[in-house]
């Protein structure tokens, strides 16, 4: 067990809130402990490890939310907190428009623990630095490139739950994540290459076995001479519609941000309107709106083994769940809080995670994930392509605040020509609207190219939060697709 | 001082402390501490109301060439000491890195502009749910919902080291955004402030509802390139972009425009400084290392003057150290923290005037790099988009996509306004931007959506 005083501390908390008036509280403690490495262009560039602990304490009084939190964890200050969150709730309430209702959830009790074959802290620090030094070495046999970097990550988070409704649960997570980057500069031309996904690194809930299985060593030349080949390849077409097929380490964030972000309640009701935006999934549309074709199967899952959403019980101590936000194409389910869940009629899913002891649950994507379909291998559906693009790993992103128009760029593409990939391509990008978009996907690969990807980094909420969300993806392909911005 | 801050002489005691039981060649601990108070609504109601008290050690200890760093938030004193003989355990086992330059000596800094206020640092809940209340019973009366917030903050950075650095400064912001939402079309307001008495809520009500209710029922207008009035909200966008590629960082990795082409036109007749001592901004007069921040000119009237840099880079690149550092990390080690684009002389109003057919843009969304080193973004324009036909607002527009080169943009600059807007970046204060509005020859817009 990781906490011992911390749960008398949390049962001082939420009595000092009820004391105050509060009709609700709950408390959350959390310990996390992070470590970073990069190495760039040959030399260890950073080592950091980053220890943090607090709490926080929300309530419910006079029918409205109040939230604080400190990392200063004494008894006086958990009277301090649990009075100030109380004091919060009341100001809240001064522009109340009805009792804040929350939708039903037994009290929880239990334990959970990520499961990993080896503790990424327990791997001798040399081996994991060491690792990213061959790793980076690798790259640089390649000649031409600016700038490489090698990096991985490791977590551990316990966390403590306990609520005024009876609940006492505490979680342990591991995290691991590693990434490579080559990056070549040309004449008034950047290219990049990264493994195994973009954005610094690729994420699960798993130990250092999760680092093991990328293998890379053996992939750095290959980005390395990618990154290199890019600066003088063909430039993709300009704004033409074509057949795209999209890899699974691009689609998986295709699908993080014209699926899983719209799906959020919170969203659809207005409450994220002035950052995130809303969504054009409207309740009304719950159930009988066509958001893809056929092919399309998305799952909302906090069980699926080694996703940066999986867990025994969200921040509000709802039990992990699974089920649909896509069936065959029909939009069928939301992510949901007590909250929002409440406002439909129904019960939550358990979705509502903060990014640490000092922020409020929000709704977050667990692990929302495009199922596999039918269409084989990469290898099989490229040949069944006779004439497109093929674009894989991200480089850009964008869309719209109600998750409509989108333009995503990929660091890398190539032509398909009867049933074969050809040039490389440079620039690539794809634009279109989301339903359309999904509309138009008429192959998935199968469960053999589903990969489980991790994103460790989706802001969300104010002040900002960065969680870590999992999308599995296979590759699929899409038809009559605008390709081309960048020349 | 606020009792919500720790003070300057608790900050030294914990910086003090870590470098005492640093065992190394040279050691550096900054703490970054404060409160950090939001109070944000939606649907006209406030539904969600934080304060937390945060604070974070970070310490980095150098054994040659090693460098060890460890961060903490447990700033008693076992907490301070395990940090100290972590760090120093990391670094006497991590590879030696060769290009690491040292921990920079302690320079002179030079004193900047005060940016605390006390009021500021201890507004309530009530302070802020009152002033909020207001904007949403206006937004009521006039059947269209608000959503936003209004938030204070009172941080303070103290950086110390054991080559003779100290540096300590308190700050204050307060900041408030607004959407408001009618049934078909928004609108958008912010303002910020070192304190929280400049706000004017009811000013960002006013613009906000009044744009709004100029929003409704926006038409379609095909996407292509058109003159361009930004609003100041959508001129920090291009001023945040460009202004990360404006370090040595970015020249060194060949990501930056400007990368050999100092000296040389690169932009239109704009010119961006950065500077620490702006009245105006959030000053500060050190940066993340605690060395002296210098103003520095980044472009004069379109052309190249210099890029900001922190202790690494100045020591890999042979550039002087311009104290511009972030706290260190491996992905962007500077930036431009008090950027502004020179004000011009036209009024908003001048600025529409000039424009026979163009858009007005309120603001963008959801930016992103599409090729950093043209500078091409893509992102969507947001409430508040319009037709500008003859020198007056014609009609609302849906929203585009675009697709544009930002220093190309600015390289069609026609006019820039008179008024600067302050805009402050995150609840940390780390960069904040004055900017005024901008008339461009040619914007691109490449796509559209439905609203």
């Amino acid at each position: 067990m990781a906490f011992g005083v911390e749960r008398d501390l949390a049962e001082r908390a939420l009595d000092t809130a009820k004391t105050r008036g509060a009709t609700y509280a709950d408390t959350r403690f959390v310990r996390r402990a992070v470590e970073d490495a990069v190495v760039k262009n040959g030399h260890v560039d950073t080592i950091e490890r980053r220890d943090t602990f607090g709490f926080g304490v929300r309530v419910i009084a006079d029918g409205a939310w109040g939230f604080a939190a400190s990392q200063v964890v004494n008894a006086p200050e958990i009277d301090r907190v649990a009075a100030l969150a109380v004091e919060i709730a009341r100001a809240s309430a001064l522009a109340k428009q009805g009792d804040i209702a929350l939708a039903p959830v037994a009290p929880q009790h239990g334990t959970y623990r990520t499961k990993i074959e080896k503790d990424p802290f327990a791997v001798p620090f040399e081996d994991r630095v060491g690792l990213l030094l061959a790793a980076d070495a690798a790259m640089r046999t390649v000649k031409g490139l600016r700038t490489t970097r090698a990096n991985y990550e490791i977590w551990r988070e316990d966390k403590l739950f306990v609520s005024s409704e009876g609940s006492d649960v505490e979680q342990t997570f591991f995290e691991t994540g590693c990434g490579l980057s080559a990056e070549a500069v040309g004449d008034n031309e950047l290219q990049i290459r990264s493994y195994p996904a973009a954005g610094g690194r690729t994420q699960n809930q798993a130990g250092w076995e999760f680092v093991e299985r990328f293998d890379l060593v053996a992939n750095a030349p290959r980005i390395a001479e990618e990154a290199v080949a890019l600066l003088t390849a063909k430039p993709c077409p300009q704004d033409v519609r074509t057949t795209v097929v999209i890899g699974s380490a691009q689609l998986f964030l295709q699908v993080h941000e014209s699926c899983g972000h719209p799906i959020e309640l919170d969203r659809a009701l207005g409450t994220e309107a002035a950052f995130a935006g809303t969504s054009f999934l409207t309740t009304d549309r719950l159930g009988s709106f066509r958001y893809g074709s056929d092919q399309i199967n998305m799952r909302i899952d906090s069980t699926s083994p080694g996703g940066l959403g999986t867990f025994g019980w969200d921040d509000e101590g709802v039990p992990a769940s699974e089920g649909w936000a896509v069936k065959n194409g029909t939009f069928v389910g939301y992510l949901m809080s007590r909250e929002t869940a409440a406002a439909l009629g129904k019960t939550s899913n358990g979705t509502m995670r903060a990014s640490g002891w000092a922020r409020l649950p929000l709704i977050r994507m667990t692990n929302v994930s495009l199922m596999p379909g039918s269409a084989g291998t990469l290898q099989d559906l490229i040949a069944d392509t006779d004439d497109g693009i093929f674009m894989e790993t991200n480089r850009s992103w964008s869309i719209d605040d109600k998750r409509l128009n989108f333009q995503f760029g990929t660091q890398i593409g190539w032509e398909i020509k009867g049933g074969k990939l050809g040039t490389m391509l440079r620039n690539p990008t794809y634009t279109g609207i989301t339903p359309e978009f999904w509309g138009s996907c008429d192959a998935v690969c199968s469960e053999s190219e589903w990969h489980m990807w991790g994103t460790p980094n989706c802001g969300k909420g104010q002040p900002g939060q960065v969680g870590h969300t999992g999308h599995g993806a296979a590759p699929a392909r899409f038809r009559n697709v605008r390709v081309g911005v960048v020349k | 001082m606020s009792g919500r801050l720790l003070g300057e002489m608790e900050l030294r005691r914990v910086c003090e402390e870590a470098l005492q039981h640093a065992t190394g060649d040279a050691a550096e601990a900054m703490v970054a501490a404060g409160s950090v108070e939001l109070t944000r609504f939606a649907n006209n109601t406030i539904h969600q109301n934080v304060a937390s008290r945060e604070a974070s050690l970070q310490l980095r200890v150098v054994v040659g060439k090693r460098v060890g760093m460890i961060s903490t938030n447990d700033l008693s004193q076992d907490g301070i000491t395990r940090a100290a003989q972590s760090a120093s355990e990391v670094a006497r086992i991590v590879p030696e890195n060769p290009v690491f330059g040292g921990l920079p000596d302690a320079r002179p800094i030079a004193p900047a502009p005060g940016a605390y206020v006390e009021s500021t640092a201890e507004a309530t809940p009530i302070d802020r749910a009152r002033r909020v209340e207001g904007l949403l019973r206006r937004a009521r009366e006039r059947k269209l919902t608000a959503a936003g917030y209004l938030s204070t903050t009172g941080t303070e950075l103290a950086i110390a080291s054991t080559k003779g650095v100290w540096a300590y400064s308190p700050s204050t912001t307060a900041a408030i955004e607004a959407v408001v939402i009618g049934g078909a079309g928004s609108a958008w307001a912010e303002q910020n402030a070192t304190d929280l008495a400049r706000i004017d809520v009811d000013a960002v009500g006013t613009e906000a509802i009044e744009k709004c209710v100029a929003a409704q029922g926006p038409r379609d207008l095909e996407p292509g390139t058109y003159e361009v009035v930004l609003e100041p909200y959508a001129v920090n966008d291009i001023a945040q972009f460009l202004g990360s590629s404006l370090t040595g960082q970015a020249v060194e990795e060949g990501r930056s425009f400007v990368a050999g082409k100092i000296g040389q036109k690169v932009t239109g007749d704009v010119t961006f400084v950065d500077d620490p001592f702006d009245a105006a901004s959030i000053p500060r007069a050190f940066d993340y290392e605690g060395q002296p921040s210098q103003r520095v000119t980044l472009i004069e009237n379109g052309v190249a003057r210099g890029v900001v840099y922190d202790s690494q880079t100045a020591f890999r690149t042979g550039a002087a150290n311009t104290g511009h550092a972030l706290p260190p990390n491996p992905f962007a080690s500077s930036m431009p923290q008090h950027l502004r684009l020179a004000a011009g002389t036209n009024t908003r109003e001048q600025l529409i005037r000039e424009v026979r057919r163009g858009v007005l843009v309120t603001r963008f969304h959801y930016t992103r790099w599409v090729h950093q080193l043209r500078t091409i973004v893509t992102g969507m324009t947001r409430d508040g988009t319009f037709l500008i036909e003859k020198g007056e607002i014609a009609h609302p527009v849906k929203n585009f996509r675009f697709t544009q080169s930002y220093h190309d943009a600015l390289g069609a600059t026609l006019g820039i306004g008179k008024d600067l807007h302050l805009f402050a970046a995150g609840e940390w204060n780390i960069g904040a931007r004055r900017v005024p509005a901008l008339r461009l020859g040619a914007f691109t817009f490449t796509g559209s959506t439905q609203y």
